[in-house]
């Protein structure tokens, strides 16, 4: 009797183990294929990046060494304005700040190198932050950077919108004195995307992490009125 | 009195516990195809969003702010099969750990940014102060999904259920 039941033990033991060592088997390969898909998703990410990024750009006229803005004027002190044509507090800062930053371009204290990022592709849905900043170059190109981009900022749309039409660009760019055909073939041919990929990127590297930001010889200027920025150049100056 | 309450819940939660486990799963499930599918449409601004943190290299930050959506999909994916629970639950939990590690780290140096959880690009709007406590109380919450299906990963409707071929086994391993 015992022993029989012995027997029954023992082969429910047998059992057990082989049942246990069956799943332990299951879990390894469904870990093991979980695994690899992560594994694998994050390489396709990587490569679809890769493959979306253009290392070659052309700068347009005006732009500075680096080729990561546009430079208005020749003062002493520098003034980096990094600004998304499509960001309405750039849009109030424009407004508040712009002529004292004129001014002090003008009276020859500063010099301003303005780049356009394109930080808010996703608020529209035809990635205007690049079509605007890429058809900025343009304007540079054809020596009118600064009336186009006070143009643009007058004509801003509002995020989250399809944004002004490349030909809404063009005649924009006209509107200020433009060769229209030149504008024209360099807004539609997309010219300047990579250049404009090129000045988000460094301005990413500079820890530039939101627009508008305002850095006076290098450092961050956290009063963007008219006041504190002409505060900044004046300590700068000295 | 007492007795028939000990006995209702005990009753109760081997009946409830895998509906929860489900609920955990397809919620967590939820939550990384939402996160990823709003950072895949612009792998630049995921980047940005990852280097907005100045915890690594610029480089290396848009690598990963590359690979992240992909592998948010993916994660969210597998949770929604139910394929190797425990593990996808995992990873859930580090990759929490992380982001969370991450918020506090930016509130504690004084960063004003945006967590970039569900795709800003690391920018905050217009006028918009971090919110680095809701942020963080949300990724806690989320963690304790991911803490659930760790503890308990056998769940219904799930590829690990099926695989087993659905025999009552002790869910204590997987």
């Amino acid at each position: 009797m015992s022993s029989r039941k012995g027997q029954r033990d023992a082969a429910r033991v047998v059992r057990e183990q082989l049942a246990r060592e069956k799943r332990r088997k299951r879990t390894l390969w469904t870990s093991v294929a979980a695994v690899a898909v992560l594994v694998i998703a994050g390489l396709i990410g990587y490569s679809v990046w890769s493959g979306q990024r253009t290392d070659e750009f052309t700068a347009p006229k005006g732009a500075n060494e680096a080729g990561t803005g546009i430079v208005i004027g020749s003062g002493p002190v520098t003034i980096d304005l990094y600004e998304d044509y499509l960001c309405p507090a750039c849009k109030q800062f424009q407004q508040l700040s712009g002529d004292t930053i004129n001014q002090l371009v003008t009276e020859g204290r500063a010099r301003v190198v303005f780049h356009p990022v394109a930080y808010l592709n996703r608020f529209s849905t035809t990635e205007y932050s690049t079509r605007s900043s890429a058809a900025s170059g343009c304007a540079a190109d054809g020596g009118k950077f600064k009336e186009f981009t006070d143009a643009l900022f007058e004509r801003q749309p509002p995020e989250g919108s399809a944004g002004l039409s490349n030909d809404e660009l063009i005649d924009i760019g006209a509107g200020v004195g433009l060769n229209r055909d030149d504008l024209a073939s360099c807004v539609s041919g997309g010219r300047y995307k990579a250049w404009t990929e090129h000045v988000t990127e460094e301005a990413s590297r500079a820890n530039v992490t939101g627009t508008p930001t305002v850095r006076v010889n290098g450092t961050d200027v956290a009063d963007r009125s008219p006041a504190g920025i002409r505060a900044a150049v004046e300590a700068a100056a000295k | 009195m007492n007795v028939t309450a000990a006995r209702t819940r005990a009753i109760r939660w081997p009946v409830i516990r895998p509906w929860l486990g489900v609920a955990a799963r397809l919620g967590l499930a939820a939550v990384w195809l939402i996160a990823g599918a709003t950072k895949v449409g612009d792998l630049a601004a995921s980047g940005r969003a990852v280097n907005a943190y100045q915890v690594m290299p610029y480089d290396l930050a848009t690598t990963i702010g590359a690979a992240l959506p992909f592998v948010e999909l993916a994660l969210g994916v597998i949770l929604l099969l139910g394929l190797a629970t425990r593990l996808a639950a995992g990873v859930s939990a580090a990759l929490l750990v992380v982001f969370v590690t991450g918020i506090a780290s930016a509130w504690i140096r004084g960063l004003a940014i945006d967590c970039g959880c569900f795709g800003s690009g690391g920018q905050l709007a217009a006028g918009q102060s971090p919110s680095y406590l809701p942020e963080i109380l949300r990724d806690l919450g989320f963690l304790a999904l991911a803490g659930f299906l760790l503890i308990w990963p056998r769940t219904p409707v799930s590829v690990d259920g099926w695989l087993a071929g659905d025999t009552r086994v002790e869910d204590d391993d997987e």
